[in-house]
C-alpha cells in the first residue's frame, strides 16, 4: 500500500513536471492561411513527439524585432524566435552582441543537406569571442524577380518578344514605349515602372542593391572591410543611383513611390497602376494563387485570379547587365535563433532540429505559395517547383547561383539597411533635386560612420 | 468656514471639526487617495525614472544627434507646434465666435462639429490618407477630373506631407477647443454686450472691449496647453505619412517609437529627454498658473 | 437687408465647417460601400454600393479579420474597464483632496496635473519598459492600467472643480449628524456628483477605446490587440483591402460617436467645468 502511495505521489509530481515543460516560441505570421496551418502542424506534431507544450505566438513582419527585444529587455526572452526580417535587421547585431546561442551542434550534422550560399549566411562572427559560428537557422529565401501584366503589355501594342535583353533598352522599353502605347490606347494615367522607393521598405533597399549588383559594385570586401572610397565603386554608385531615380523624373514610376512601405508596390501592381514592378519574392502572383482556391471568394473572383494567376501575370528575372553579362541575383537567407539565456536550451535545440527535417520544413516553405524558396537540396527537386509557370522561374534563377548580402559579411550594415541610406539617396535625388553625386557622397559617408 | 447658525442637537458621538486632524476623518482621506497614490507611483514614477535612467548614456546622445534625421525631426516639430497650435487656436476663437450665434441649425452643427474628436483616429486619419494619395485617392481625382492636370503630391512632397498632418492635427483637435473658449464666451455676461450696443459699439469694438479681455487669460492657457500636448502628437503625423517620405516629416514623438523599432531604446529614450527641455518649462508655467488660480478662489 | 446680409455671413462660415468636419467621414463611409474597382476610381459615389464589406467583416471572412470579433470584444472589455477602474480611482481621490482635506492632497493633484501636462507620447516608451519589467506585456491588463494612468489626472481635476463648488453646508451638516466619511461619501458627495462622474466615466471610455499607441506597444497577439491595433495591421497586406479596411473603421468608429452623442449634455457640461473658471 505504501509503495502504491510512494509510487503514486512520484508519478504525479514526475508526471505533473514533464507536463508542465513549455516552450515559447515567437514565429512571423504567414501571408497565407496556408502558411499558417503549416506551422500549427509542425507545433502539433513536435508536442505529441515530445510532450512538450508549446506557447506559440505570431507577429507581423515589423513587429517581430521590437517584440523580441522587448522579451529579452524583460529578462524573458523566447525559447525560439524566427523573423522574417532577423537577417535584414538584427541577426548580425544579436550575434557580434554575443546573445545568440551556437547552433553548431545541430546544423554542422545537417551541412550536407543545403544548398550553396544559404548556411554560409549564418556563419556569423560573435565579437565576444572573436569567433565565427553557426548563431542562426536558415529557414527559407528570397530573390529578386520582375512581374508584369501580360495584358497590359498586350494593350500597349506589343507582344513579350519584344521586351529587350538589354539593360538600358530594358527600362527604357518599359519607361517610354509600353507606357505611352497604354496610355494612347486606354486614357489611363498608369505608370509602368512600379520601383520601390520607400524608405520605410525593405522592397527598396533589396531593388536597388539589386541595381547595384547589375553595375558589378561591391562596397564591402568578403573580409567586411569598405570598398567605398574606391573611385571605381563610387563612380558605379553615382551610375546605379542616377538609373534607379531617373524613372520618376521620366515620369513612368508614381511618384507616390517615394512613399511606399513593403505592400505598396503589390498594391499598385494589383490595382494595376503600374504595369511592372521588381519585387523580392513572387507575393505578387501568389496572392492571386491564394485567391484562386479561396472558397469565401465569389466563383468570379476565383476564376478571375485562376486568370490573372495562370495567364496575365508573368514573373522574369531582370535583362543582361548594363556590361551585357548576365544578371546575378542577390539572396536574403530568412532565419530564426535561440537566444543564449533562453529558458529552455534543450527543447529549443530540439524544436529546432525538428522544424528544419525535410519533412516538416517543406510544407511550410511550400505553404507559401513560392514565395519563399528552400534552402534545402530535397526541398528544391519537387515537382512543387517545376509543375507551376511562375516557379520555375524562380526555380530557374536560383539555380543560377547566387549572391548574399553585405550584412553577412558585415553585421554593421543591418544598421546601415534599418536606416535605408540607399533609399535615402535615391529619395535625396528624386525629392530634394540633389545630383546623384551629392546624394552618393552623404551615402558612402555615413556608411563609413557606421560600418568603418 | 460656516458661518449659518445651526441648531444644535444631541450628537450621537462626539463630533470634532475635521481642521483639528480628527484620525477617522484623515485616514479615511489616506485610504482613498491611496489608490490613485499606487497609480501614479507605479506607472509614473517608476517608468519614468526607468525612463531616464535608460537615457543615461552620453553615446545615445552622440548617435542620436548624429542621425541625419534629428536635425529635420526637430525643425519638423518646431513647425508644427508655431503653426499648428496658433492656426488651430485663432480658429476656435473664431468659431466659437460662430457657434455662440442661437440657430437651431447651429446648435445642430455644433453637435456634428466635435465628431472628429470624438471618433477614434485610426479611421479617419486612415480616411484622410486614402483621400490624399495622390494616384488614385478622390482629391486627385476630382482635381485631374475638372482640370485635367495632375493634382498636387499631397503625401510625397515632404513640405505638403507636413503641412497635411498639421491639417489633420486642427482637424482633430479643433472641435475640444472651439468648445472651451464656446464656453468661455457663454459665461460672458450678456449685460456687457447689451450695454456696449446702447453706446454704439460695432461688432469688432464689442470683441475688443468685450469678448476679448474676458478670453484672454484663457485663450493664452489655453494655447500653452495645446502646445505640450501637440508635443506629444503621434497619431497626426504616423498614422498619415508615417514618417515618410524618406523619414523626412517626423516629429519628436514619432521619432521615438522610430528607435523603438529599430531596436534602439536606448535612443528612443534620448530623443524624448531631448523634448524635455520645452516640455518641462510649459509645464511648470502651467502648473503655477493653475495653482495661483487655486489661490484666488 | 442686414439681417440677410449677417444670415449670408453665418452661412459662409457653416457650409464650409461642415463641409471640412464631415468629409473625411463621408469618405469613410464611401469606401465602406464600395466594391475594390469604384473605390480606386476615385469616385465620390459608387456606382453599385453594396454591403458585401460588412459582410465580410462580420463573418470574418478576411485574412486580417480573422480576429475581429475577438478583438472588438477586446477594445470594449478594456474600455469599460478603464471607466470604472478611472471614476473609482479619481473619485475616491477627488474626494479625499477636495472634501476630506486630506494632508498632501495639494501635493497629489500637483503630481496628477503634471501627469496630465506631460505629453502620453512621451510616457509611452517608459511605460512600455516598465510593463516589460512588471512582467504585465500582452496582458489586457497592462493596457488597462496604463491608460488609468493617463485618465485620472484630468477626471481628478475635473471632480475636484466640480467638488469644491458643492456648498460646506452639506458635510457640516452631515457631520453633526454624525455620518462616517464613508456615509457621506455615498449619500452627499457621489450623488450630487453624478452628472460630472457621468462625464468622466465616459471621458475614460472614450479615450481607451480610441487609443492606439499604448495598444500598439502593449500589446501584439493577435488575441489579445484591440481593434485598433488591429485595423493598422491591414496596412500591412498585400492586397490592399481597403474597402473592408473602411468597413472595419466604420464599425469601430460608431460606438464612440454614438456614446458621444448619448450623453453630450454631460460631457460638455462636465469637461469644460475643468477649464473654464466661472
Amino acid at each position: 500500500m505504501a509503495r502504491t502511495v510512494t509510487a503514486l505521489v512520484f508519478l504525479f509530481f514526475f508526471g505533473t513536471a514533464a507536463a508542465q515543460e513549455t516552450l515559447v516560441v515567437y514565429w512571423t505570421k504567414g501571408f497565407y492561411p496556408q502558411e499558417d496551418k503549416a506551422l500549427d502542424d509542425m507545433v502539433a506534431k513536435f508536442e505529441k513527439k515530445t510532450g512538450v507544450k508549446v506557447e506559440l505566438s505570431r507577429y507581423s513582419p515589423q513587429e517581430s524585432v521590437p517584440k523580441a527585444v522587448a522579451a529579452l529587455d524583460a529578462g524573458s526572452p523566447p525559447d525560439v524566435a524566427y523573423g522574417d526580417v532577423f537577417d535584414f535587421q538584427v541577426a548580425g547585431k544579436w550575434a557580434a552582441e554575443g546573445r545568440l546561442e551556437d547552433l553548431s551542434d545541430i546544423l554542422t550534422p545537417m551541412k550536407g543537406e543545403f544548398l550553396p550560399i544559404t548556411l554560409e549566411t549564418v556563419y556569423l562572427l560573435n565579437e565576444k569571442t572573436g569567433k565565427r559560428a553557426y548563431y542562426a537557422f536558415p529557414m527559407k529565401r528570397q530573390t529578386m524577380h520582375v512581374q508584369y501584366w501580360k495584358d497590359m503589355l498586350a494593350e500597349a501594342g506589343f507582344k513579350e518578344g519584344d521586351i529587350p535583353k538589354g539593360w538600358n533598352a530594358y527600362w527604357d522599353f518599359w519607361c517610354s514605349k509600353a507606357q505611352a502605347g497604354y496610355r494612347k490606347k486606354t486614357g489611363k494615367r498608369i505608370y509602368s515602372v512600379g520601383a520601390p522607393m520607400g524608405v520605410d521598405s525593405s522592397d527598396a533597399f533589396y531593388s536597388i542593391l539589386t541595381f547595384m549588383d547589375a553595375y558589378g559594385v561591391k562596397v564591402v570586401d568578403d573580409n567586411g572591410k569598405l570598398l567605398v572610397d574606391q573611385p571605381a565603386v563610387k563612380k558605379g554608385l553615382v551610375a546605379m543611383i542616377k538609373d534607379y531615380s531617373h524613372t520618376v523624373a521620366a515620369g513612368c514610376t508614381p511618384p507616390s513611390a517615394v512613399n511606399w512601405k513593403d505592400p505598396d508596390n503589390n498594391v499598385a501592381f494589383h490595382n494595376k497602376q503600374i504595369m511592372m514592378t521588381h519585387n523580392a519574392t513572387i507575393s505578387i502572383a501568389s496572392k492571386w494563387l491564394d485567391d484562386m482556391n479561396n472558397d469565401k471568394l465569389t466563383a468570379e473572383q476565383r476564376a478571375e485570379a485562376k486568370a490573372n494567376y495562370y495567364e496575365k501575370i508573368a514573373t522574369a528575372g531582370f535583362p543582361n547587365r548594363p556590361d551585357g553579362k548576365p544578371m546575378q541575383y542577390r539572396s536574403a537567407v530568412k532565419v530564426g535563433v535561440i537566444f543564449s539565456n533562453a529558458k529552455n536550451l534543450k527543447r529549443a535545440k530540439e524544436f529546432v532540429q525538428f522544424a528544419m527535417q525535410d519533412e516538416n520544413l517543406t510544407p511550410y516553405v511550400e505553404g507559401a505559395l513560392g514565395r519563399w524558396y528552400p534552402v534545402k537540396k530535397a526541398a528544391v527537386q519537387r515537382e512543387f517547383w517545376s509543375n507551376d509557370p511562375h516557379r520555375k522561374i524562380v526555380h530557374a534563377q536560383f539555380s543560377a547561383g547566387t549572391v548574399p548580402f553585405e550584412f553577412t559579411k558585415n553585421w554593421k550594415f543591418t544598421i546601415l539597411n534599418n536606416e535605408n541610406v540607399w533609399a535615402k539617396a535615391v529619395n535625396r535625388v528624386v525629392v530634394d533635386k540633389w545630383t546623384p553625386e551629392k546624394a552618393v557622397d552623404e551615402m558612402t559617408a555615413r556608411i563609413k560612420q557606421v560600418a568603418g | 468656514m460656516s458661518s449659518i447658525a445651526l441648531p444644535r442637537s444631541e450628537p450621537a458621538a462626539p463630533v470634532k471639526p475635521p481642521r483639528k486632524g480628527l484620525s477617522t476623518w484623515q485616514t479615511w482621506g489616506a485610504i482613498l487617495i491611496a489608490p490613485y497614490v499606487l497609480v501614479f507611483l507605479v506607472f509614473v514614477l517608476y517608468p519614468v525614472s526607468y525612463g531616464l535612467w535608460l537615457a543615461r548614456h552620453p553615446a545615445s546622445y552622440q548617435t542620436l544627434f548624429e542621425d541625419p534625421v534629428f536635425f529635420r525631426t526637430v525643425v519638423n516639430t518646431v513647425v508644427f507646434l508655431l503653426v499648428a497650435v496658433n492656426l488651430k487656436m485663432a480658429l476656435a476663437l473664431f468659431l466659437s465666435g460662430f457657434f455662440v450665434h442661437e440657430r437651431r441649425w447651429i446648435r445642430w452643427l455644433s453637435v456634428i462639429f466635435i465628431i472628429p474628436w470624438a471618433v477614434p483616429a485610426i479611421p479617419t486619419i486612415f480616411s484622410i490618407r486614402f483621400m490624399l494619395n495622390p494616384e488614385w485617392g478622390i482629391v486627385n481625382s476630382l482635381i485631374f477630373r475638372l482640370t485635367q492636370q495632375d493634382g498636387p503630391n499631397w503625401l510625397t512632397d515632404p513640405s505638403l506631407a507636413l503641412a497635411m498632418a498639421m491639417a489633420v492635427h486642427i482637424w482633430k483637435a479643433l472641435p475640444f477647443w472651439t468648445l472651451i473658449l464656446m464656453a468661455a464666451r457663454l459665461a460672458i455676461p450678456r449685460e456687457l454686450y447689451e450695454a456696449a450696443g446702447v453706446d454704439g459699439a460695432s461688432g469688432w469694438q464689442k470683441f475688443k472691449f468685450v469678448t476679448w479681455p474676458s478670453l484672454r487669460t484663457l485663450y493664452l492657457t489655453s494655447t500653452l496647453l495645446s502646445m505640450i500636448w501637440t508635443l506629444g502628437d503621434f497619431n497626426s503625423v504616423y498614422l498619415l505619412t508615417g514618417g515618410g517620405p524618406a523619414d523626412l516629416t517626423h516629429v519628436l514623438a514619432t521619432l521615438g517609437i522610430r528607435y523603438i523599432r529599430l531596436d534602439q531604446v536606448d535612443q528612443a529614450m534620448a530623443t524624448i529627454v531631448v523634448a524635455l527641455p520645452f516640455v518641462l518649462p510649459l509645464v511648470y508655467f502651467m502648473m503655477k498658473r493653475l495653482s495661483v488660480d487655486e489661490q484666488a478662489r | 437687408m442686414n439681417k440677410l446680409a449677417r444670415e449670408a455671413r453665418l452661412w459662409l462660415v457653416g457650409i464650409p465647417v461642415l463641409l471640412w468636419t464631415l468629409l473625411p467621414i463621408y469618405h469613410i463611409f464611401l469606401f465602406s460601400i464600395s466594391s475594390k474597382d469604384s473605390a480606386f476610381s476615385g469616385a465620390l459615389w459608387p456606382d453599385k454600393p453594396t454591403l458585401r464589406n460588412f459582410g465580410t467583416v462580420f463573418r470574418e471572412e478576411h485574412f486580417y479579420l480573422h480576429h475581429f470579433w475577438e478583438q472588438i470584444w477586446n477594445s470594449l472589455w478594456i474600455a469599460v474597464a478603464v471607466g470604472v477602474l478611472t471614476l473609482a480611482v479619481a473619485t475616491c481621490a477627488a474626494f479625499a483632496i477636495s472634501r476630506l482635506k486630506v494632508r498632501g492632497g495639494r501635493m497629489v493633484m500637483n503630481a496628477a496635473l503634471f501627469t496630465y501636462f506631460i505629453p502620453a507620447a512621451f510616457l509611452a516608451v517608459p511605460m512600455y519598459k516598465a510593463m516589460g519589467s512588471y512582467g504585465l506585456l500582452n496582458n489586457r491588463w497592462s493596457l488597462v492600467l496604463a491608460m488609468v494612468t493617463l485618465a485620472s489626472p484630468y477626471a481628478i481635476w475635473v471632480l475636484k472643480q466640480a467638488s469644491d463648488r458643492l456648498p460646506w453646508e452639506l458635510d457640516e451638516a452631515a457631520r453633526i449628524d454624525g455620518a462616517t466619511p464613508l456615509q457621506l461619501f455615498r449619500l452627499v458627495y457621489l450623488p450630487l456628483m453624478t452628472p460630472s462622474l457621468v462625464a468622466i466615466g465616459t471621458y475614460a471610455l472614450l479615450l481607451a477605446w480610441n487609443e492606439y499607441l499604448y495598444a500598439f506597444l502593449l500589446l501584439s497577439h493577435e488575441e489579445t490587440i484591440p481593434l485598433s491595433v488591429g485595423l493598422a495591421h491591414f496596412l500591412a497586406s498585400d492586397d490592399s483591402p481597403w474597402e473592408v479596411l473602411m468597413a472595419t473603421a466604420l464599425v469601430y468608429g460608431l460606438p464612440p460617436a454614438a456614446i458621444y452623442y448619448a450623453f453630450r449634455r454631460y460631457m460638455v457640461g462636465g469637461l469644460t467645468s475643468g477649464a473654464v473658471k466661472s
